[in-house]
């Protein structure tokens, strides 16, 4: 099994190279690009000239991405526009774990990313917990109480849930919390409209829970759609099978017979679910981050797509990417190690 | 076998709620430039800017986005300023070098000119050394290095800058430079502390440029990105005791929606740059009001592509339309633009018809009147006329070499960024050229791609448009070189310069050569020359200047909106009530 | 195929069963009828008609007026034209590219297999929203005679070429079990071509778990669409789909909060419909058999 994960995980690697070739391909011949994006409207040729050699794209694009790969820290790069290659390089190569400057702010893309990620683990974790706590509960009811009216209304809701862009239900949310409601005693808008905190004052916990109260209801309703229909629908396999009859039949109690037996057993595909979302955690959430104003990878990634920041653009890619296989590569470990059924070839 | 999965099961459970639990704990903030809590006491007077992004950082030459020169006024000074008006005021500098004060000698027979700047001695950096003439030619050089440097406005102009004293130095130009007071100052240009920015990382990456040193009102006191930056009065101003305000908090609010919200709550006292939708809706709000620069910039026009369409050259290949003068002429008179800004600007852009409308050169060029039925007549004139009852016009005995029957149909190119009331422009401009029987096919693109250079596929340099609608303007209060990038004939080529018209009279460029001179008044007369010569050839038609807005609580006093600086341009004079 | 008419007709009966399913049926077909007969409103799409600009809800104008006083509906049934052709090419798209890659790797097994399962892997662990920005990003530059500038092909390629490994796993599951069913092996010893074993006994059969898919996907694409088109990403105007009629009323969501809302139900109602629809196939497909193949790693 090891042996198998491991080719798979080693084709899988090898393969993403080839994808962030293309990618980088695709980056780099597309119209428009950074030099328009940082020479303003109007750029003098000279101007453009140094940005070129400033951004290292005064190479062909083959080298370019030799470059971007394995850094150029072993040739000689001509800084100065004479034409000659006189200067040593002085990039690592994400290999080596350097994903360049940003172009944006000339400061390492890995240390803009540092700066946001804990924003977006710090919201995206809070938003995953409270919809697998609502989730759970929600799918197991609706599969034992299947067609019942609660099953309908939480069948319905999952589905509302999935239905309503967030983007939009964001601003009604800020506009409904923020403008039009008032805190009766304050005469304050009852909700923050964005941000992590208040920036006047220290670290107050119910002004940070009253920050995410927003972001985290608009986040976490299409995630508790997903689990719980999930749920629900391996527990209503489960239900069925016969060991559950079994225990049945020796007169165990029903609350029993969902709690300890079937419970555990629906369990096992949610927690590989979960190895399977957790790189979201990474990412984050674009159109959240943007309408509440959450300084996370999400508005990062953006913000460096509206400016043409490639490096940091790859940056986010490569390393979401790699947060990918990661987990996929824990879910398959999970899943065969859950569930005895799974055998790899 | 039961209990060894749901061990393992809690123990995943266990780690995701731990990574939750971790990843609650404050937000690391970045390294603050100066130690010490952030939380200012009830007496204080704190404002609050909101701004979309984060500035790249306080050098508006990184990546210019406003943002960065906004910060920058709060933290830098540069030699001299603009104010809305146009007058340069000055900063570092004791007072503005002219020909009359000698400050300005020129070389008539060469045609050079040298400046020479004499600074202030009372103006100190935050950690008590004093700003002088090293500090000039140490960003000079940064300025200047072939690797690390940039361009910046007038720097093929200049042959040296010398320093003649600590408080002295001398600029060295191999040409008339006009622009040269706003030369190291200026919107976007400050000078940088010799003994604290490390010169070999260069002058757009040094650490210098996100953890600067102040000789402005404030000093940065900390960063947290993507969400807030916040500002100290700065004790060592040398305009103490101004400024009024104790603390500025500059918050990242990304969403427009949001941040008008913010204004009409008053939680917020600055948000730059609002749109004309956003200063309606503000109208009438107790907490927010709208300032409006004094004079405009930015002219929204069409630009005629006198080259067919994907081609560079006016003479061999002419525009099969807008090569007839005459059909310019139409599509100029039956642009309603009145229309425009009262219902879609709601009444906030002013209509303007000429390149020179705002001092320091205005020219009285006749507004032409919106006229539809003389549009069509003088189409019908022109050889355009709708045989065939499409409701399009089609090429009988036109003038431009265009074959007979060729219909009347061109595309029609904006830019996205602008937002939603260009967008509600161009499809109105499309409808009213629709009426004298002009079909146009709408298309909006990125800006970058409507301005990329030619051989990256940008679409104005390359030629490949009909006509297009976009703002644009100069900057500061020196018109020359944009006249001339706009213009001249040898702007005409890809890559040298910005004539996308391909407009090319000789008696233009000869005027564009004669502007090149201190003589406010010759300089004058050229201009309106330039601009009576324009009016009749129609490249381009000027339309109206959007506004430049900003919204301020009305908490807050002294705030003026311009469009030769950023808002926070006087920061130092504002007050609370 | 007498068998699979048979079957149909079950599978028809077991979805009428499903009360939602139905409830959205009705609902889809109301939205897509009205979209195509968009052009019998009295109403032009794009004239302006600049007197009556924001005119709230009324009995005139159903839905009220935006910004150039056009009424909101005729808009919005416009724009529904063009978020549904997005989500019907998106997943056609997808369909095209998933479908022969799950076939040809369960059919054939081994190193095809191999190899076309990698590179489904691959793209699974792209940042799949993230990409779309970018890609949406990028070809709303290009201006070539297919991708012109984000047009509504443009941008469903973009999400149908980021969606497709789900039908390729589900495809590949069903092959590797009916490839192993007697009546298969039946057509093969009666020389039968693989192309025709695929096509006429292996995906008929199939067919369940990836027209569920398919249906979810759709309202998938869609909220994508509007998604891009917030971020300014998406199809450009003027032509109008719900996602930039959203974007454009961001500007008035303060004052004029039907422009933005109507959109968003627009939205809303459809992608709750066709998750009704995919739920109430999935149940009409009897779907555990197959379902419990596609949880599994091979």
């Amino acid at each position: 099994m090891t042996t198998y994960i491991l080719r798979r995980l080693i084709q899988t690697v090898g393969l993403l190279f080839i994808l962030s070739a293309i990618l980088f391909t695709l980056v780099n011949v597309a119209p428009g690009g950074p030099i328009t994006a940082y020479a303003g409207r109007r750029p003098r040729p000279e101007r453009i000239e140094q940005l070129k050699r400033q951004f290292g794209l005064d190479q062909p694009l083959p080298l370019q991405y030799v470059y971007w790969l394995v850094g150029n820290d072993w040739t000689k790069i001509d800084s100065d526009g004479d034409g000659i290659k006189d200067t040593a390089g002085s990039r690592k190569g994400i290999l080596r774990g350097d994903f360049g400057l940003s172009y944006r702010t000339r400061k390492p893309a890995l240390d803009e990313i540092a700066s946001r990620l804990p924003n977006t683990i710090y919201l995206m974790s809070i938003t995953m917990a409270v919809a697998l706590i609502i989730a759970i509960p929600l799918g197991i009811y609706s599969a034992i109480k299947q067609y019942s009216l609660f099953d309908f209304f939480a069948t319905t809701f999952s589905f509302a849930g999935q239905a309503i862009p967030e983007f939009w239900l964001g601003l009604l949310l800020i506009i409904i919390f923020y403008a039009w409601l008032k805190n009766p005693w304050t005469g304050e808008p009852l909700l923050p409209a964005g941000g992590i905190s208040s920036l006047d004052g220290g670290f107050s916990l119910s002004d940070r829970l009253a920050h995410l109260v927003l972001p985290v209801l608009t986040g976490t309703l299409g995630w508790i759609a997903w689990y719980s229909r999930f749920l629900r629908s391996s527990m209503l396999e489960i239900l069925p099978l016969n060991y559950l009859k079994a225990a049945r039949a020796r007169g165990m109690t029903e609350r029993n017979v969902i709690f300890k037996h079937a419970l555990s057993n629906a369990l096992i595909p949610i927690v590989t679910l979960i190895a399977l979302d957790l790189p979201y955690i990474f990412t984050g959430a674009v159109l959240i981050e943007s309408i509440f104003a959450w300084p996370g990878m999400g508005r990062l990634y953006y913000q460096s797509a509206v400016d043409r920041d490639y490096p940091l653009l790859l940056a986010v890619l490569i390393i979401g990417a790699a947060f990918i296989i990661l987990c996929n590569l824990i879910a398959d470990i999970l899943y065969a190690y859950l569930d005895p059924r799974v055998r790899y070839e | 076998m039961f209990t060894k999965k749901r061990t393992l099961l809690f123990l995943t459970l266990a780690v995701i709620f731990s990574l939750t639990i971790v990843s609650c704990s404050p937000t690391p903030a970045q390294p603050s430039a100066t130690e010490g809590p952030a939380s200012p006491t009830g007496s204080e007077k704190s404002i609050t800017i909101v701004i979309p992004e984060d500035p790249p950082s306080f050098n508006p030459m990184v990546a210019d986005t406003g943002y960065d020169a906004l910060v920058m006024e709060l933290v830098l000074l540069g030699m001299a300023d603009v104010d809305p008006n146009g007058n340069v005021f000055p900063e570092l500098a004791a007072d503005l070098p002219t020909v009359e004060n000698g400050g300005v000698t020129i070389d008539d027979d060469a045609g050079t000119m040298s400046v020479t700047w004499t600074m202030r001695d009372d103006i100190l950096w935050q950690d008590g050394n004093q700003v002088t003439a090293d500090d000039v030619l140490f960003t000079w050089n940064a300025i200047s290095d072939p690797v690390n440097g940039t361009w910046i406005p007038g720097i093929d102009y200049i042959d040296s800058v010398e320093q003649l004293s600590q408080n002295s130095f001398i600029v060295n130009y191999n040409s008339i430079y006009p622009g040269y007071l706003t030369q190291f100052g200026g919107e976007q240009l400050a000078i940088w502390p010799a003994h604290y920015c490390n010169l070999e990382q260069g002058f757009l990456s040094w650490d210098c440029g996100r953890e600067p040193l102040s000789d402005g009102p404030f000093v940065l006191h900390d960063w947290v990105l993507g969400d807030h930056m916040t500002f100290h009065k700065n004790d060592n101003y040398y305009l103490a005791p101004k400024p009024e305000l104790d603390q500025v908090l500059v918050q990242i609010v990304p969403d427009d929606v949001v941040r008008k919200t913010m204004m009409l709550n008053g939680d917020a006292d600055i948000d730059m740059w609002i749109n004309a939708n956003t200063a309606k809706d503000l109208e009438g709000s107790e907490k927010a009001k709208v300032s409006l620069s004094p004079t405009d910039r930015w002219v929204m026009r069409l630009y005629f592509n006198l080259a067919q369409k994907g081609t560079v050259d006016p003479i061999a290949y002419p525009h099969p339309i807008l090569s007839d003068v005459n059909v310019r002429r139409a599509i100029r008179s039956a642009v309603d633009v009145d229309t425009i800004t009262s219902e879609i600007f709601h009444g906030l852009a002013t209509p303007a018809w000429t390149e020179f409308f705002r001092a320091p050169y205005q020219c009285a060029v006749p507004r032409p009147a919106y006229d539809p039925e003389g549009a069509k007549a003088m189409l019908e004139k022109a050889g355009w006329t709708d045989s065939d009852g499409d409701g399009v016009r089609e090429c009988h005995g036109c003038s431009t070499g265009a074959p007979e029957g060729y219909a009347m149909e061109m595309e029609f190119i904006t830019y996205a960024e602008f937002g939603e009331p260009l967008e509600l422009t161009q499809q109105l401009i499309a409808e009213m050229l629709g009426e004298i029987g002009i079909k146009m096919n709408i298309t909006v693109v990125e800006g970058s791609i409507l301005w990329d250079q030619a051989e990256n596929g940008g679409i104005e340099q390359s030629g490949n448009f009909d006509i297009d609608i976009w703002d644009d303007g100069y900057a500061g209060v020196d018109p020359t070189d944009y006249i001339w990038e706009l213009y001249s004939q040898e702007a005409l080529v890809p890559g040298d310069g910005y004539n996308v018209m391909r407009y090319d009279n000789a008696e233009v460029d000869a005027l564009i050569d004669e502007a090149y001179t201190l003589d406010e008044a010759s300089r004058k007369k050229t201009f309106c020359a330039i601009a009576d010569q324009i009016n009749e050839d129609v490249p381009l038609v000027h339309l109206f200047t959007t506004p430049n807005l900003e919204a301020y609580s009305t908490r807050l006093a002294g705030v003026q909106s311009t469009v030769n600086d950023l808002v926070t341009w006087n920061i130092a004079d504002w007050t609370l009530k | 195929m007498i068998q699979s008419t048979n079957l149909s007709s079950i599978i028809w009966k077991r979805f009428t069963r499903h009360r939602g399913a139905i409830v959205g049926m009705v609902i889809i077909s109301i939205i897509i009828v009205l979209c195509i007969f968009a052009f019998i409103s009295p109403f032009d799409s794009e004239k302006s008609n600049l007197p009556e600009k924001f005119l709230p809800p009324s009995s005139t104008y159903l839905l009220g007026t935006d910004a150039l006083g056009r009424d909101l509906l005729t808009r919005i049934l416009y724009g529904g034209r063009i978020s549904l052709a997005v989500g019907g090419i998106a997943v056609a798209i997808s369909l095209l590219i998933g479908v022969p890659v799950g076939a040809l790797a369960g059919y054939y097994g081994g190193k095809i297999d191999t190899i076309l399962m990698r590179i489904t892997d691959a793209f699974l662990s792209l940042p799949s929203f993230l990409v779309l920005i970018l890609l949406a990003a990028i070809l709303r530059e290009v201006d070539l005679p297919i991708f012109q500038r984000n047009s509504v092909f443009t941008i469903s390629l973009v999400i149908g070429i980021l969606s497709w490994m789900t039908f390729a796993r589900l495809v590949r599951a069903a092959f590797l079990t009916l490839r192993e069913m007697d009546y298969v092996s039946a057509a093969r010893a009666l020389g039968s071509s693989d192309g025709r074993i695929m096509l006429g006994h292996i995906l008929p059969n199939g067919i369940g778990v990836v027209i569920v898919e398919a249906t979810l996907q759709l309202g998938y694409a869609i909220i994508q669409e509007a998604g891009l088109s917030f971020l300014n990403f998406g199809i450009q105007q003027p032509t109008p789909s719900w996602g930039n009629l959203i974007y454009s009323a961001q500007d008035h969501f303060t004052k004029y909060p039907w422009l933005a809302i109507f959109p968003g139900i627009a939205i809303f109602l459809t992608i709750i419909s066709v998750n009704y629809i995919g739920d109430g196939l999935r149940d009409a497909f009897d779907p555990y058999k197959v379902m419990e193949k596609v949880g599994e790693f091979t």
